[in-house]
């Protein structure tokens, strides 16, 4: 790990972040391996030098007080920052023995590989079908096209099989089973939610990121979301961001806690983080005297 | 508000009961609604002032009813105002209503000073401006159930003895000093009517509540209302009017078996016992054809570039300024561009193509500016998820920002034609070599297909054209050819033909929003 000597700038107290708050040992392999990244939104600093290791197959939940940059962190991820024009990132993220912000990144393929889920649920405004399908078909794993269909390579089997595989991924293929082709904006949000999962699952990602995927939808949606996140990092690498410290506490192998001005304060085994945190600052916050 | 059960006298009960008051402030209302279909009438000429109803001119009717609605207006502030009805208004007339009646007070006084007196602006000057003056006060100064009533029982009282006193009677005319107009009696008393109906309807509506914020959501509620009916009542009298004077024009020699419709289907010249616009109508359609397919390719890339991958900054606003000037340029100036750029350079001579050209100019910009809002208004979130996907940007564009984007572009496009196909300025001097002409242009059967470059011709497209709209400006302005039935006749099939074009960009439009959203 870094050497980590930041002063706070809350000035509620003069913490040092210590390195052993940081170190966290586990068995297997990682995922991604981030190391010094700063991020700057034109002349403020959103993050600073964060370093950790996410392993694999797991879910490691990133929480922290708004604004702390634990959503702006998961964005540098799968390079979804790019699209933001003020913000500048430095420093490396590591993903399969490659740096992701090397210049001759395949950005496509990265994001094909790191799948992302937003806030709000975002699904196409076409069929649950064609939203499952989107993926595959842009990339040309699928082609149900006319000139497809001309020449008999008509991948419509495929594409029910996939549709069928995601939706039974994001446990929703019972809800719609029967309604494949009508507009997923007639869906309820937790299963536009779930539907937007299984759109992610469809190209078959490594990684997949959620920026707090729950926080649109009511109490029983939110625990179906939940349920599935569990049971996804039995196959996919799970990185949440959450503001809901029982849900990070539920579901998460790791947590990392982010707090004000961009820091990585402490990164851990979750039971740790919140039975035993290291930290004063992030005792306050997890017990709620803070943030 | 009624007592009941001892009920605390500071609230008032939650259902109000009639107390009369309503009743009799309806009159005042009614008088108003009735008063302004009248002055309308007038003004259309359905009737005439000194048109027997019932024994009575009708001119002598609205009179009556204004100083029937300033008694009644009275009574009704006096019994709110000495409590014997009960009513609940506010301490005071709002700031903005007290100035309106100043300002009504300020014309009034002034008009009468300095045209009935004849006095000089020395005088009929500060004698409005103190009377505007002291109305607002006036106003301002007694509680809300007098400041409603009395200034537009005023109001009517005095309008309406000017009309029943004959000073301002049917035979009554006006002509400024330095001014050709003249204005005549009828004119006035439907004005009369007209504006003192509104007044009437709000005051008496607004009593009938019994004033206070109740009275005012109804007063407002009914004003807005009556506007938005003579708003609907003018766009309807437009088309009656269009239909009635063109419809006989239009079915001239028309027969259901064999159909016949000779009007709209024949050419004008010698050989046709019923001349007919088919000519102009097809000449229009091509142009408006020719138009669209010059244009909207062209503002949809544009706007995709300027929405979607170009910076967002100084150049984006100077592009989107200056479309809009584009916009807003006058056609005749796109004509005279048109005489002078387009036609030297296609065949020196004026040409079906040309017109289509100049017109798509003018559509360019309309449509570019609203593409450009409907991609904006587009959600980010789907270009997210898309990007997330790692799906390219264009295949985003084209897959999901487009798709999301067309019922906005085609308002544009819809919005556009409707304003080019009633063109006459930019193809005045580029279309037209004879406005009546004999045959239509077949621009379809006129593709040839050759062996040498350019493979294909059309001299349909390079050919003079003429369009409805510039057949009417021949008939009526110039004059020139036909009778002024056929340029009513004309006008009728022009609206039908943008009729026409508005229902299919509007079923498109339905039809892609179904998609979007089933």
């Amino acid at each position: 790990m870094s050497q980590m000597e930041t002063q706070t700038t809350t000035g509620e107290t003069e913490e040092q972040i210590r390195d052993e708050w940081l170190e966290y040992d586990f068995e297997g392999e990682s995922a991604l391996s981030v190391e010094d990244l700063d991020v700057f939104y034109g002349n403020d600093q959103a993050l600073q030098s964060i370093s950790m290791d996410v392993p694999e197959k797991s879910v490691t939940a990133l929480i922290g007080p708004s604004g702390c940059g634990k959503s702006t962190f998961l964005r540098c991820l799968n390079r979804m920052n790019d699209r933001i024009d003020a913000a500048r990132v430095e420093g490396t993220v590591e993903f399969d023995g490659e740096n992701i912000y090397d210049d001759d990144v395949n950005l496509v393929e990265l994001r094909k590989r790191i799948g992302m889920v937003f806030q709000s649920p975002n699904p196409f405004p076409k069929s649950i079908r064609e939203n499952i399908s989107y993926g595959p078909r842009k990339h040309g794993d699928i082609d149900t096209g006319l000139v497809a269909r001309l020449l008999g390579r008509d991948d419509r089997d495929e594409e029910e099989e996939l549709v069928e595989r995601c939706l039974r991924g994001a446990a929703l293929w019972d809800e719609v089973h029967d309604r494949l082709d009508d507009n997923a904006l007639g869906l309820s949000g937790g299963q536009q939610q779930r539907l937007c999962i299984a759109r992610a699952l469809a190209v078959s990602p490594d990684v997949l990121l959620m920026d707090e995927p729950a926080s649109a939808l009511d109490p029983i949606a939110t625990s179906k979301i939940e349920d599935l996140v569990e049971e996804l990092a039995e196959e996919y690498t799970v990185v949440i961001v959450t503001h809901n410290m029982q849900q990070a506490a539920r579901i998460s192998d790791q947590t990392a806690v982010f707090l004000t001005g961009g820091e990585l304060v402490e990164y851990g085994d979750t039971d740790q983080i919140f039975e035993n945190p290291q930290s004063q600052r992030v005792e306050d916050y997890i017990t709620g005297k803070f943030g | 508000m009624s007592e009941s059960g001892g009920a605390n006298h500071d609230r008032a009960n939650i259902v109000t009961e009639t107390s009369g008051v309503d009743r009799l402030a309806g009159v005042p209302a009614v008088f108003g609604a009735v008063a302004f279909v009248v002055g309308w009438a007038i003004v259309f000429r359905w009737v005439h002032v000194t048109d027997v109803l019932a024994g009575v001119t009708y001119a002598t009717l609205l009179s009556a009813g204004h100083v029937l609605a300033a008694v009644v207006l009275c009574a009704v502030g006096v019994l709110s105002t000495t409590g014997v009805v009960d009513t609940d208004p506010d301490d005071s007339t709002g700031l903005f209503t007290a100035l309106a009646f100043g300002a009504i007070a300020f014309v009034g006084v002034g008009l009468t000073a300095s045209q009935t007196f004849d006095t000089g602006a020395g005088v009929w000057l500060p004698a409005s401006v103190v009377a505007l003056v002291l109305v607002t006060v006036a106003v301002l100064s007694v509680p809300e159930d007098l400041g409603v009533t009395l200034p537009v029982a005023a109001f009517e009282l005095v309008v309406g003895l000017a009309v029943l006193t004959d000073v301002i009677g049917p035979s009554w005319t006006w002509s400024p000093h330095g001014f050709s107009a003249s204005f005549v009696g009828p004119i006035a008393i439907a004005a009369f009517a007209m504006v003192g109906s509104l007044l009437c309807v709000w005051a008496g509506t607004n009593a009938s509540q019994g004033f206070g914020s109740r009275g005012r959501e109804l007063g407002a509620y009914s004003l807005i209302s009556t506007y938005a009916a003579a708003l609907l009542a003018i766009l309807v009298l437009l088309i009656v009017f269009v239909v009635q004077n063109g419809i006989d024009q239009v079915l001239k020699g028309a027969q259901l078996w064999p159909f016949k419709l000779p009007f709209v289907l024949n050419g004008y010249g010698l050989q046709y016992d019923v001349n007919g616009i088919f000519p102009a109508i097809v000449g229009t359609v091509w142009l408006v054809v020719g138009a669209v397919v010059f244009a909207v390719p062209l503002a949809v890339g544009a706007a995709v570039y300027l929405t979607e991958y170009a910076d967002q900054g100084r150049f984006t606003r100077i592009v989107e300024t200056a479309t809009n000037g584009l916009w807003s340029t006058p056609s005749i100036v796109y004509g005279l561009f048109a005489f002078a750029f387009l036609l030297p350079r296609i065949q020196n001579n004026v040409t079906l193509l040309t017109g289509q050209l100049v017109l798509g100019f003018m559509l360019l910009p309309l449509v570019l500016i609203t593409s450009r809002e409907a991609l904006q208004n587009v959600p980010d979130e789907y270009r997210d998820a898309s990007a997330a996907l790692g799906v390219t940007q264009w295949q985003t564009i084209r897959s999901v920002v487009l798709p999301a984007a067309i019922p906005g572009v085609l308002t544009g496009v819809i919005l556009g034609v409707g304003r080019i196909a009633g063109e006459t300025a930019p193809i005045l001097l580029v279309l037209v070599r004879e406005p009546f002409s004999a045959s239509a242009p077949s621009v379809i059967g006129s593709f040839h297909f050759t062996a040498s470059a350019p493979f294909v011709t059309n001299e349909a497209l390079l050919s003079p054209a003429t369009a409805l709209p510039y057949q009417l400006f021949a008939v009526i302005t110039a004059g020139v050819g036909a009778s002024q039935e056929f340029g009513w006749g004309t006008a009728l099939v022009l609206l039908c033909v943008v009729m026409f074009f508005y229902a299919i960009g509007i079923t498109t439009r339905i039809y892609f929003r179904r998609k979007l959203r089933q």
